[in-house]
């Protein structure tokens, strides 16, 4: 997989809001999630970007750090999907994940 | 079994409305960019009054898997359940037959799992990272440039610009080879999947609740997305324009989104509840609060399913409205995200006992 497809799933925190709103507005990197507050007041939130992104992200008060391989994990959950139709058959319905359980 | 491809999606739910006299099966008015025809269930008995509908929605999101199957496991959960006179475990949470059955009696439950379902077979077939629909009108032909954020597309501050302050970091984009992957696309409603939606709205007059299923942080959101909530000053409201410029700063007192008193406490209990019978399940926190973030949004399903009720001056289509962020990842293993699908289809069941009550 050439590095140009690569996206990486990266942690970036930015040392207070007025820092995060300038990466945001400026960056404009595809975020994951929402934003979590960190308990010395700093802020996080995941991006999906290339490794040359991530390293554009990094700047005075913002520090980014990867995850993982986004278009790795993704290929491989990509083998994780149905292939054909599971619910053909006549008598295939979906049928829930909870236990049927009589009352007690 | 893994995740579900986008055909068996659509045949889950047409075998759920075959086997199950109670499940009506609905097919939505428009078919997508790539020719897909969606449909949605109707859960519920037959009666001779009209219920008040609960109406869920996921997968507009291409990449956030797991909101499909929420929701036919869910479909399936109270069908089965109810016709076999059983309650539901999920976990250690569960619930008794006759529950299930105030659930099937006393609501009409709308499900529709797939809004985008051009976009979900791209994310699962070529790049698992995408978010958007596949509508090519506006992109040059420039491929990145493709899709329109469908949770950008409804119709609600849809012009942003004039709405929001100019330093609120607004969550859109009017570009559509925005790399954030939020175009609003050119106008309210230019999608055919945020129509479907409008369309299963209108058609259930009696929507009091609308959940859109989304990933992810482990969070089930009420409105407002635009600004923070405050019930004390009813004009500062997104229809007033004296309000314009000065939407979506975090901390600012300029402004703060009006929302009735008692919808507020409706929404914050019903999503308490949801996360209390989630967290039953197997000890998983999720967080009840307003949309509002640091950044503030616009055009989303949740923000435009409530407003409808104000800008049509009709009370009773009040449609208390949620957003799920469920789970830690896009598209987590399915043996995670197995037990994901049961935490948050038991916050769903408790859900719709607390609308029914
Ligand atoms: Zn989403």
């Amino acid at each position: 997989m050439p590095t140009a497809y690569t996206i990486l799933r990266v942690r970036v925190t930015a040392q207070d809001a007025d820092t995060l709103r300038a990466l945001l507005r400026d960056a404009r990197p595809d975020v994951g999630g929402r934003i979590g507050q960190n308990p010395d007041g700093s802020l996080s939130f995941d991006a999906y970007v290339s490794p040359e992104q991530a390293q554009d992200l990094a700047r005075e008060g913002v520090s980014v750090e990867t995850i993982e391989d986004a278009t790795a994990n993704g290929r491989a959950r990509q083998a994780e999907v149905g292939e054909g139709d599971r619910f053909a058959a006549e008598d295939a319905v979906p049928q829930g994940l909870a236990l049927k359980v009589q009352d007690i | 079994m893994p995740y579900l491809n986008i055909n068996e999606v659509e045949s889950g739910v047409i075998s759920l409305a075959a086997a199950f006299p109670k499940a009506e099966l609905v097919q939505l008015p428009e078919p997508t960019f790539e020719g897909r025809t969606c449909h949605a269930l109707r859960i519920g008995t037959h009666r001779l009054e009209p219920k008040p509908a609960v109406v869920l929605i996921g997968g507009a999101h291409a990449r956030e898997w797991g909101s499909s199957e929420i929701l036919v496991n869910l479909a399936a959960d109270l069908l089965h359940a109810h016709t076999g006179g059983t309650g539901l475990a999920y976990g250690g949470t569960s619930f008794t037959s006759a529950q299930v059955r105030t659930i099937m009696e006393e609501l009409d439950v709308v499900v529709f799992p797939l809004v985008n379902p051009d976009g979900r077979n791209y994310s699962q077939t070529v790049d698992p990272m995408w978010r958007r629909n596949r509508n090519p009108a506006r992109s040059g032909g420039n491929p990145a440039a493709i899709g329109v954020d469908l949770n950008r597309n409804y119709d609600h501050l849809f012009d942003y610009r004039t709405a929001f302050h100019p330093l609120a970091p607004v969550r859109v984009s009017d570009d559509p080879a925005d790399p954030d992957q939020v175009y609003q696309g050119p106008e309210p409603f230019s999608e055919v999947e945020t129509r479907n939606v409008r369309w299963l709205l209108d058609r259930f007059t009696r929507t009091h609740w609308f959940v859109d299923v989304h990933s992810y942080t482990q969070k089930m959101l009420y409105v407002w997305g635009d600004d923070q909530n405050q019930s004390v000053d009813p004009a500062k409201n997104f229809r007033n324009p004296l309000f314009d410029g000065k939407r979506g700063l975090k901390d600012g007192l300029l402004y703060a989104e009006f929302v009735d008193e008692g919808d507020a406490d409706d929404s914050a209990v019903l999503a308490e509840r949801f996360c209390e019978a989630l967290k039953g399940v197997r000890g998983t926190e999720y967080t009840p609060e307003p949309a509002f973030d640091l950044y503030p949004t616009c055009g989303t399903s949740d923000d435009y399913a409530y407003a409808r009720h104000i800008l049509s001056d009709q009370e009773e289509e009040k449609i208390l409205a949620f957003t799920i962020e469920w789970g830690t990842a896009f598209h987590p293993p399915w043996a995670e995200m197995k037990k994901i699908v049961l935490d948050v289809d038991a916050g769903l069941v408790q859900f719709c006992l607390t609308a029914a009550a």
